[in-house]
């Protein structure tokens, strides 16, 4: 069995929010010096991956779009198990929405052994868009189940349990499928070996460019992209107390309803 | 001047994550109590933290001694005793290393890199703590075996481990006690005649940890067993592994201090008095201006004295002055920290006096600063002679 999984490097989604700026000439966050770590939610989709893998065999292969930092995520995966690791060089894609994410990803897998399963996480831990699983099957012709915490094998396909609102659907798809894998108790990502860290480090990661994946500007370009970016800030948050009065609990909790109301909360 | 290479800060990092995700969250399952942390032990085997050192011929990672000591630093900002665990077993495996004989390194050093074998030292005597040349334990020739008679105490790891590094004499009548010493690797898998395990000692601070009186009566410990193969070098081994000693409970040093400065300097931007955080207090910025400027010197006194023992130069005295520095350091921050949380830091709802009753185990342990400080002047007027 040959799993992908995508992944993509943030900024660590718990630096204190002090730490958090943005730059307003490129609309983008501001690395600064925050650590750079695997989105939360891609580093679930590994962990599945993993599993899936000591449970039936074959191999994982983790690619990511990012620049030359990036390599250090897929060290990252290899030490976590993956077997193969593929970055995909952004300095000539310009992947301000996910489709074109999605498309720079889809031919990335073509170029691998077939494979018989892509993970992602269930969205970035960043921008948050929620999209990439879903482009990435439309670009590969493959069916696509979101929320998945977990999968394993059934015949010749896939057994796969998506959340929904108040409850779990289980669906089996066909081999190849792709699904966004969401967090649950049983894929917390492993903490990789000393050993594993020092391994990872001395395996190759295969690096392609866009031409090498037959892509142009065209399709992974400026002109590719549909969205801009109008404006980028951090919201400002006001608070302030206010207590309610009234002589007993049953007064004081009808005179919230009713500022609760006032206010259109309720 | 310490850049670490994508490798060290990968390992650092899973080992801070290791520390904020399974030891911080339950420190206080174990040390109110005085219990051995068996699972994180575990946890340490699966991640490979035994074999930090051990070379990777024999199945440990190699590692330098810089990553070594910041590894320590980690584990014991999180909780000193979790570092107790590993130190006394890391000499262990480097004194195998450095002076094994090759059947010994392929018979020990594997098991000791999974953590199968988890070793300690059994050094200290209850008459010959720092004066290690007046040790009593005795190991006499019979046959293809030794037999080793004496008792030793302070013996970390030797209840929950399985070998032990054992210092004994082999000829009492050496003109120099120290040429009449020999290094045995004993193991106690399963019980061993003659091998007690005779009471676990209460202490302070680096709790949870087992620190024992041990005894040696008529026990049998296979020739092949001495370190290198060859009588009287024991001394200067343990000496030589003491050097990595006193670099590891530095390290332990600055990880404690750093510990208790980061809950303090938290604190003191939450805790307010006469109107504004205590934090802009000078009286309170001035404790803390004073433990980071001493965090960092000892931090870097550690990494030298571990650079140069990666380059395989002698550092007794580089390692010496750090586990002074580091040691009384942690002492001071600790109790300034303590200041800074007031009452607070008093009681055992905040770490800090967990922090406190831990330090003076790295003034007294591994060799007393008292003794440290004669180490380097001895070093000193060798390096300076007229």
């Amino acid at each position: 069995m040959h799993i992908a999984v995508c992944i993509k490097q943030i900024l660590d989604p718990e630096i204190s929010p002090r730490a958090f700026k943005i730059d307003p000439v490129r609309k983008a966050a501001d690395p600064g010096t925050a650590s750079l770590v695997i989105g939360p939610f891609d580093l679930n989709a590994l962990e599945v991956a993993i599993q899936l893998k000591e449970r039936h065999g074959g191999q994982v292969t983790a690619l990511t779009l990012g620049s030359d930092k990036a390599k250090e995520a897929l060290r990252r995966a290899l030490a976590m198990g993956a077997d193969q690791a593929v970055l995909i060089d952004e300095t000539q894609v310009s992947a301000k929405e996910p489709s074109v994410t999605a498309r720079v990803l889809a031919a990335a897998i073509r170029k691998l052994d077939p494979v018989d399963l892509v993970l992602t996480g269930r969205q970035s831990g960043e921008w948050d868009f929620g999209q990439v699983g879903a482009l990435l099957a439309e670009e590969l012709g493959m069916p696509f189940v979101p929320f998945v915490p977990r999968l394993d094998v059934a015949g010749n396909g896939l057994r796969l349990e998506r959340e929904a609102d108040g409850g779990v659907v289980v669906v089996e798809a066909p081999r190849p499928c792709v699904a966004s894998v969401t967090n649950a108790n049983d894929n917390v990502p492993r903490l990789p070996k000393v050993k594993d860290i020092m391994m990872a480090n001395r395996k190759p990661i295969t690096v392609y460019g866009p031409g090498e994946l037959g892509l142009g500007a065209a399709e992974v370009g400026d002109e590719a992209n549909r969205l801009e970016v109008l404006d980028l800030f951090i919201p400002e948050v006001k608070s302030e107390c206010e207590f309610i009065e009234g002589e007993d609990g049953a007064e004081k909790g009808a005179n919230l309803a009713r500022k609760l109301v006032e206010r259109k909360v309720i | 001047m310490f850049e670490l290479t994508a490798e060290q800060k990968e390992i650092l990092a899973v080992v801070r994550e290791f520390a904020e995700r399974e030891i911080k969250p339950v420190v206080k399952e174990y040390e109110p109590y005085d219990r051995y942390p068996q699972p994180i032990v575990d946890r340490m085997k699966e991640l490979g933290l035994f074999g930090l050192t051990i070379p990777e011929e024999y199945g440990g990672a190699g590692l330098d001694h810089v990553t070594y000591a910041l590894v320590f630093e980690e584990l014991s900002a999180a909780w000193m005793s979790i570092a107790g665990v590993l130190g006394t077993h890391s000499i262990m495996a480097y004194v195998i290393a450095a002076y094994g004989t090759e059947e010994q390194k392929r018979r020990f050093l594997p098991r000791m890199a999974t953590g199968e074998l988890r070793g300690g030292l059994a050094l200290t005597e209850p008459e010959a703590g720092s004066d290690v040349a007046n040790i009593q334990t005795r190991a006499v020739r019979d046959g293809d075996a030794y037999v080793i008679n004496g008792t030793k105490t302070f013996i970390t790891n030797s209840r929950h481990g399985t070998g032990l590094l054992v210092l004994a004499k082999t000829n009492p009548n050496a003109e120099r006690p120290s040429r009449g010493m020999s290094a045995f690797i004993f193991e106690h898998v399963d019980d061993v005649p003659g091998f007690t395990v005779r009471r676990d000692i209460h202490k302070l601070g680096y709790r949870g940890l087992d620190t024992c009186e041990i005894t040696f009566e008529n026990v049998r410990v296979p020739a092949e067993n001495l370190v290198g193969g060859v009588e009287g070098q024991g001394f200067k081994h343990v000496m030589s592994g003491l050097e990595v000693g006193r670099i590891n409970v530095a390290a332990r040093a600055v990880g404690v201090a750093r510990a208790a400065f980061e809950d303090a300097i938290r604190y003191a931007q939450q805790r307010v008095t006469f109107g504004k955080p205590i934090a802009h207090h000078q009286a309170i910025q001035q404790l803390l201006a004073d433990a980071y400027t001493q965090i960092e010197a000892a931090r870097h006194l550690v990494l030298h004295a571990a650079a140069k023992k990666d380059r395989g130069e002698r550092v007794d005295l580089e390692a010496g002055v750090a586990k002074l520095f580091a040691s009384e350091m942690c002492g001071r921050v600790t109790l300034d920290m303590m200041r800074v949380l007031g009452g607070y830091g008093y009681t055992t709802d905040f770490n800090l006096e967990r922090y406190y009753r831990d330090a003076p185990l790295m003034i007294i342990g591994e060799g007393t600063n008292e003794i440290q400080r004669i180490v380097i002047a001895n070093r000193l007027l060798e390096k300076y002679a007229l």
